[in-house]
């Protein structure tokens, strides 16, 4: 194989952004098909192939190897699985996309502020509700790491993969794990961010496969693209 | 002299020897008694799949929990003791991954001293088979129970320091928190019954059900037991008690007579818990075994004494203890002696190969 493979986010506000971010450095990344095609090229650059996929599936190809590099939220490098931070090398934050994923309860529970309040309820909760207290979130893996480290072993992660913030409404779960910008979101839904509850700041970054199969040749086709952006694959 | 085969035949014969039932579940289980028992935590590590109805199953990913609830399920009251060999399944670091398992449950044994015992002489034995002399990890539950109950604090504290034992860096945590306890007066605090108001109002207010999850009462109860908490704070005494007894560890004897000292010098009493370790240690003969305060599995039904065999490569090859606290969680309507472990069998074999 030769030629390198880049990955960009295929639609929306970060497809933009990323683009603009490659052009503001001087790579022009062109998509001759429009917004239906996959496949894309950087101008001048006949190395390197573009591919535009959804962020969550351009994690995932990083780390396992099967894209070269790549823009993705370092929130999904972290939730598509335990191994992802170790599989790829985060290359450079963008300065777009910036999110925290959050732990945030309902603001009536006025007694919980912090994660020790929250390890404190979770430990008692079954006895009182004949269940384990049960959190709505997209970020499983992010939510078990956490909450591991916090001590906290007596819960059950329930999957939102849309509006989580209403889940404690609709009585789906007690709590939730959301990624939010603002908190405006969360706030409207009558929910607040425990004041140590941002477990994983979040922002756009370029990351590079470490799981890649990279042959001298291709190494120095990406370190000769890395270089041009002003960064280098930290490997 | 031995071969692999040979090694896996002198323990299935074993297994077969200890008076007990030979128990066989089904490889694939019903995920949700996993999640219920353990949590998330050890949720991460099922290997789960899921039917039409979109019910989960996991691959058995442990003997202990299948073999109790079918005891449960039964009846129980019968002392009867279970043992077992075969595979499991979990999910580790670098991938989904099949291991083989043996082990002994001992379930409501008159007397739960000798079903330790007889637990412990399995183990090594099923050490031996593979050449390993072992070190010897010992946890004190009880002993640590023991010692919550008499030292000098707020009640409502000691629930909150027993949930965090076993998890060193929670339990650190929150010790610090306490020493750092400010010594500010509070404001004086509103009602109960203004506060529920206020926390019903504002449930109300987003939509939250006042039944199916937190009540007011439950969160108001807290947040004024909370203030009070804070109020009512574990004298330094205690603390610098929990911080000495659980930075104890080191061998068995000298950490029990370093525990001894510090019980006499506090006025506590823990020589019945003391004792039992000590009569358990005649059983363990000269095996190097160490005593650590602090160790527990982080699951709170077990009780009494905790133990984890090493190998010359670290690799933990058995462990197990007593768990009198597990069937009642499993749906027992009372207390049940139990007491049991598991050797892990393909790192036994990986001792004789390194």
């Amino acid at each position: 194989m030769t030629g390198i493979t880049l990955a960009v986010p295929s639609k929306g506000r970060l497809e933009e952004l990323t683009r603009e971010w490659f052009a503001a450095n001087g790579l022009v990344i062109t998509r001759p098909g429009g917004a239906r095609s996959y496949l894309g090229a950087i101008e001048g650059l006949p190395d390197v192939t573009v591919r535009f996929f959804p962020a969550s599936e351009i994690a995932r190809e990083l780390i396992r190897g099967t894209i070269d590099f790549g823009v993705t939220g370092r929130d999904l490098i972290h939730e598509t699985s335990e191994s992802g931070p170790a599989s790829v090398s985060i290359a450079k934050p963008l300065g777009f996309g910036n999110a925290d994923v959050v732990v945030a309860v309902p603001d009536a529970w006025i007694d919980v502020t912090h994660m020790h309040d929250l390890a404190d309820v979770a430990s008692d909760f079954r006895g009182r509700h004949g269940r384990w207290l049960r959190i709505a979130t997209k970020y499983i893996t992010i939510t078990r790491q956490h909450f591991a480290r916090a001590g906290i072993a007596e819960y059950r992660t329930v999957e939102s993969l849309g509006a989580t913030e209403a889940a404690p409404a609709s009585g789906v779960a007690d709590i939730v794990v959301d990624i939010t910008s603002t908190g405006s979101t969360l706030a409207a839904n009558g929910l607040r961010v425990l004041e140590d509850g941002v477990m994983l700041q979040s922002e756009a970054c370029l990351v590079v496969s470490r799981t890649a199969r990279w042959s001298p040749r291709r190494k120095a086709q990406l370190d000769a693209v890395l270089q041009r952006l002003g960064t280098s694959a930290g490997f | 002299m031995t071969s692999p085969a040979l090694r896996r035949a002198n323990l299935e014969s074993l297994v077969e020897a200890q008076g007990a039932c030979r128990a066989t579940p089904p490889l694939l289980l019903s995920a949700d008694p996993y999640f219920d028992l353990a949590g998330e935590e050890f949720g991460r590590r099922l290997l789960l799949t899921t039917d039409t109805t979109g019910a989960e199953y996991c691959l058995r990913p442990d003997f202990t929990l299948p073999i109790v609830k079918s005891y449960i399920d039964d009846g129980v009251g019968e002392p009867a003791a279970f043992s077992y060999m075969g595979p499991i399944f979990r999910q580790r670091e670098t991938g989904p991954a099949e291991f083989d398992q043996a082990g002994i449950e001992l379930l409501a044994q008159p007397d739960g001293d000798v079903a330790l015992d007889q637990v412990l002489t399995f183990a090594r034995a099923a050490l031996s088979i593979f050449g390993v002399a072992p070190d010897i990890r010992l946890g004190g539950v009880g002993l640590f129970e023991a010692l919550l109950v008499q030292a000098d604090m707020p009640d409502a504290w000691r629930p909150r320091i027993r949930n965090r034992f076993g998890h060193t860096e929670a339990l650190d945590r929150l010790l610090a928190r306490l020493e750092a306890a400010p010594d500010a007066p509070r404001e004086k605090q509103p009602s109960r019954k203004a506060l529920v108001a206020d926390i019903t109002e504002q449930m109300v207010a987003s939509g939250l059900s006042l039944s199916e999850s937190r009540s007011p009462e439950e969160i108001a109860d807290r947040y004024l037991e909370q203030q009070a908490l804070d109020a009512a704070q574990v004298p330094p005494a205690t603390l610098k008690l929990l911080r000495e007894y659980l930075a104890i560890s080191g061998p068995v004897l000298q950490a029990l007579t370093r525990i001894e000292a510090l019980a006499a010098r506090h006025k506590l009493m823990l020589g019945a818990p003391i004792r039992t370790i000590r009569r358990h240690l005649d059983r363990l003969g000269e095996a190097r075994v160490t005593f650590d305060a602090g160790f527990s599995p982080r699951l709170d039904y077990y009780t009494g004494i905790v133990f984890e065999m090493t190998g010359p490569s670290g690799d933990i090859l058995a462990s197990g203890g007593q768990y009198d606290r597990l069937l009642e969680r499993l749906g027992a309507t009372a207390p049940i002696a139990a007491s049991g472990c598991s050797v892990w069998v393909d790192r036994l074999e990986a001792e004789v190969t390194s």
